[in-house]
């Protein structure tokens, strides 16, 4: 791109305007790094520039001179996606989409919100609320984007009741400066009134960008599905002293069909959550929560009318006692934390991995018979190489989610290895093998999968899935622009 | 080029996950948002976040500061919100570890000792390194705002009555200070003020980098206040009560400071002042100054509570979580932040309208400029009026 570089520059500014392009360095930095790329030592060339388009006629603008040009493109909603998939890998140039921030509709009937990828889950809670409707949101900052979220990994509290499926219909600029639309919006007749049925014309096009990580086109519109916010909505907590009865209580429970929300988890994690970073760190204190809190535990979110939520709390309670779990309570402003988390977005969450800042996962999608056996080989694997809590300095005990999907068909797994960010690489390598074995034995024995592709994950697939995955790409994208390079391109 | 101020605070940068949580959210009633960010003009590095991650690569030597860079760093006003709002803190003080205001004031050391600040940075320091004001006003003009009124020179008094720059020579800060004195004196307090004698407090001067001026301004102030035996101190400005309650001490001033709300709260719980009846609706803006760099969030609030009649109808970021009115860390003098639909001032009157306030009360003379200046923006003269909780006060006695 270097050749021609003062004119791709000028033709930008023709299309984004001069204040929203950038090809300083101060102003790029920050697109070059997130906590996945400090953390794996990553380093990403700077781009040439970051521009900031308005419209969805300038994304297209913008993509057609990359296809001109042949410079690489990578969009990003907020870029906290903490996976190194916003990155530019090879340069060119970085999309910034904050500034397409229109909540262009939302419809009481449809129970939808048609947004632009720079509206926050924040500011669409608020707008949403004021209709009695809400987000289906993540555990993730309000701060980001639920269309950065569609194409990245989309898990949340909701998966039972709601799995990944929040993304109704989309619009696309697609990489060859075409616009896609999905669904029943894809028809050129009536589309536009109609861009409320995923399902419309045949297979799931909406669903193929899920997890497509902008190697597609760059979604600059999303009808987003939200959920009816009910008169009383009420989270209820039960413990279980083992893992293996505390997941077959949780399936026997999703599978009555009435909760909101559904997780398991285990006491690290909630201690984590509830514990001031001071008090985990005390020995007196930690030992005294740990003792009151169950090993394990099951969150559900109920609503309804009154009638409704004691009834549902009744019979869960009932169920649960079958398998030996018990309601548990804390202290006031330690079921606020719990409560805070299990409504999603929140800040909660934030609070336990902010301490320590780094932490790594291994995910898995897999159906729930396995989970208790492969959190047995992760905290095997985890004494083998005596990782320690950054916090207490004890020998760690991993944190334990597992969401389920389509109430316990199938179940998201995610354990979490907490680790202090200020180590070095040297440092960390333990941390890394550990994340290594881990993978291997979970994927290799019980072929738990991911949510979103990435380069080694493809060496595993038939290469008839992955020949449709690029061929795709291929095909909207003949001049390789979007996403090239790194880890998560389908090129 | 050298980054040794950064250098000191290293720690703070390399625990940043990079949540994002530190550019704030609109909806979020208890968390406050960036305002640099909220203007939504800017590129990541406007954020907090993004300022974290420069600060990184300086410290990895990645890059090195340059004068693009300057303009980035001074467009944040100090307002020290994403220190309150990112969670990372430090295990056992429970002090936020992540703080990034502290971040920017390093790296604005490192460009002023690297001669990289922007000319209108630059124009300010000047302005108050030749005049001793950023007003390039005579020094012997300084107590020009109390002239005609009954406002004595310090000679013993108990306390001295400290204005500042913007109190001294700002026709609005002027107002302010006159009727802050004059209820002071109403109720009963003895105060004089320096005049002359009184030097900048060089607040906005160390929050713009320049500690070497900040040093002289200190020393300045604090010769004069021992020469004059003073121990007391009440200020207009919250500028001047952060560098005097937080800074000073490192060169031996030895003196209590209040702010005037504080004074004013005093007098009327010991019905020193009793105010007359204001049916009125106002709303309070908290001074990022007084407020989150101090904590003084009740004593202004106290001053509104005594006036009868008058309900206080709060916006919804107030106290810690309060947005910014843009006139920090500098920003005032300056203005790199720029103006615009989404300037920190315009989208703070309009949070103060939709209280359904006919009054926004202020504590503080920049706020009360800053916000001034949104009003005639947004052509909301006839709505919504702005007032010192002083000027609130004495209303309520006419
Ligand atoms: C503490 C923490 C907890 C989290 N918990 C959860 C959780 O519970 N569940 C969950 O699902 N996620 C979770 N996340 C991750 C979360 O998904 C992301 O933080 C967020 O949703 C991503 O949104 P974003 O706007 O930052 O996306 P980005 O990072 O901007 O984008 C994500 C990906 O999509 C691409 N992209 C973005 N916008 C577009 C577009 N318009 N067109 C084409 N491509 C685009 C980007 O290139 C990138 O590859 C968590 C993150 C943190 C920090
Ligand atoms: S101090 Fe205020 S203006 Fe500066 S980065 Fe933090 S929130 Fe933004
Ligand atoms: S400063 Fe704090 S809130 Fe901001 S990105 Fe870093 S860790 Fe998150």
């Amino acid at each position: 791109m270097a050749a021609n570089l003062e004119e791709i520059r000028g033709a930008l500014e023709a299309i984004v305007g001069r204040a929203n392009l950038s090809g300083d360095a101060p102003d790029m930095i920050p697109y070059i790094k997130d906590s996945y790329s400090t953390m794996m030592g990553r380093e990403v060339p700077l781009p040439d520039f970051v521009v900031m388009p308005k419209t969805a006629e300038e994304v297209q603008e913008i993509v057609k001179l990359a296809n001109q040009h042949l410079f690489p493109i990578y969009p990003r909603s907020f870029g906290v996606n903490i996976a190194g998939s916003a990155l530019p890998y090879a340069g060119g140039v970085v999309l910034d989409l904050k500034r397409m921030d229109r909540i262009i509709e939302i419809n009481e009937d449809t129970m939808t919100a048609t947004i632009e990828p720079g509206v926050t889950w924040g500011r669409l809670r608020k707008e949403a609320n004021k209709k009695g409707l809400d987000v289906i949101p993540i555990g993730g900052p309000y701060q980001t984007s639920p269309v950065g979220n569609h194409l990245l990994t989309n898990i949340t509290l909701y998966s039972s009741k709601y799995h990944c499926d929040r993304a109704v219909t989309l619009k696309a600029v697609l990489p060859n400066g075409e616009i896609l639309r999905t669904g029943s919006w894809a028809s050129a007749v009536g589309g536009e009134v109609n861009p409320y049925f995923r399902y419309a014309y045949g297979p799931d096009m909406t669903g193929m960008f899920r997890g497509s990580l902008g190697n597609y086109g760059i979604i600059v519109e999303m009808v987003e599905r939200l959920r009816p916010v009910a008169p009383v909505e009420k989270n209820v907590f039960f413990g279980f002293e083992e893992l293996a009865p505390c997941l077959k209580a949780m399936q026997a429970v999703e599978r009555l069909e009435f909760s909101r929300t559904c997780q398991a988890s285990n006491s690290s994690m909630t201690a984590h959550l509830i514990l001031s970073p001071h008090r985990i760190k005390d020995p007196e204190q930690r030992q005294k929560l740990l003792a009151r809190l169950p090993n394990y535990q099951i969150t559900l979110g109920l609503g309804g009318t009154e009638e409704m939520v004691a009834l549902f709390e009744r019979v869960a309670n009932e169920k649960i006692a079958e398998y030996g779990g018990k309601p548990f309570c804390l202290e006031p402003e330690e079921m606020a934390i719990l409560n805070q988390v299990a409504e999603g977005a929140s800040r909660g969450i934030m609070h336990m991995y902010a301490p320590c800042s780094g932490f790594a996962a291994v995910i898995g999608c897999l159906p729930i018979t396995h989970v208790a056996e492969i959190n047995g080989i992760v905290k095997q694997i985890v004494g083998k190489y005596d990782l320690r809590d950054p916090l207490s300095g004890e020998p760690l005990d991993h944190q334990l989610i597992v969401l389920p999907y389509d109430r316990c068909s199938t179940v998201y797994v995610e354990q979490e290895i907490l680790y202090d960010p200020a180590l070095d690489q040297a440092q960390l390598l333990p941390v890394m093998q550990c994340l290594r074995d881990c993978y291997a034995q979970i994927v290799g024995k019980y072929g738990a999968s991911h949510t979103i592709p990435n380069k080694t994950l493809m060496k595993n697939m038939l290469p008839s899935y992955v020949e449709l995955l690029t061929g795709f790409k291929k095909m909207v994208d003949p001049n390789n622009i979007m996403m090239p390079g790194g880890p998560y391109s389908l090129d | 080029m050298e980054a040794t101020n950064l250098a000191l605070v290293k720690e703070n940068v390399t625990k940043c996950m990079g949540c994002g949580i530190c550019r704030g959210v609109w909806e979020r009633k208890d968390v406050a948002m960036c305002p640099v960010w909220a203007t939504g003009v800017g590129f990541e590095d406007s954020s907090p976040r993004g300022r974290v991650t420069v600060a990184q690569d300086i410290l990895d030597s990645h890059i090195s500061y340059s004068s693009p860079l300057a303009d980035s760093v001074f467009r944040c006003t100090d307002c020290g919100c994403c220190a309150t709002t990112c969670d990372a803190m430090d295990p056992n003080t429970l002090e936020p570890i992540v703080n990034v205001p502290q971040i920017v004031r390093a790296m604005r050391m490192d460009l002023v000792e690297n001669s990289l600040v922007p000319p209108l940075v630059r124009d300010y320091m000047k302005a108050v390194h030749i005049n001793g004001n950023p007003y390039k006003q005579p020094q012997d003009a300084r107590g020009n705002w109390a002239k005609g009124s009954e406002v004595p020179l310090y000679s013993g008094q108990e306390y001295l009555f400290y204005v500042g720059d913007v109190g001294s020579y700002d026709e609005r800060g002027q107002k302010m200070a006159r009727s802050v004195a004059k209820l002071l004196m109403t109720g009963g307090v003895s105060l004089g003020i320096l005049g002359s004698e009184e030097y900048s407090d060089g607040n906005d001067t160390m929050v713009m980098g320049e500690s070497g001026l900040f040093q002289y301004l200190a020393e300045a102030n604090i010769a004069a206040f021992k020469k004059h035996s003073i121990k007391k101190i009440i200020s207009l400005d919250p500028h001047s009560y952060n560098a005097f309650a937080n800074h000073y001490d490192q060169w031996g001033a030895g003196f209590q400071i209040q702010h005037y709300s504080e004074v004013l709260a005093e007098l009327l719980s010991t019905g020193r002042l009793s105010p007359g009846r204001l049916g009125i609706k106002a709303t309070y803006h908290d001074p990022c100054y007084l407020g989150r760099h101090n904590e003084i969030y009740e004593a202004p609030r106290k001053v509104l509570g005594a006036v009868p009649g008058l309900k206080l109808v709060e916006m919804p970021r107030m106290r810690k979580s309060a947005f910014c009115c843009g006139g920090g860390g500098g920003n005032f003098f300056t203005d790199l932040i720029g103006g615009g639909e989404c300037s920190p001032n315009r989208v703070r009157i309009r949070e103060a309208l939709d209280t359904g306030a006919e009054v926004v009360a202020v504590a503080c003379p920049l706020c009360a400029k800053m916000l001034e200046d949104a009003l005639k923006a947004e052509s909301l003269d006839d709505r919504i009026a702005v007032k010192d909780i002083s000027e609130i006060l004495l209303d309520s006695f006419a």
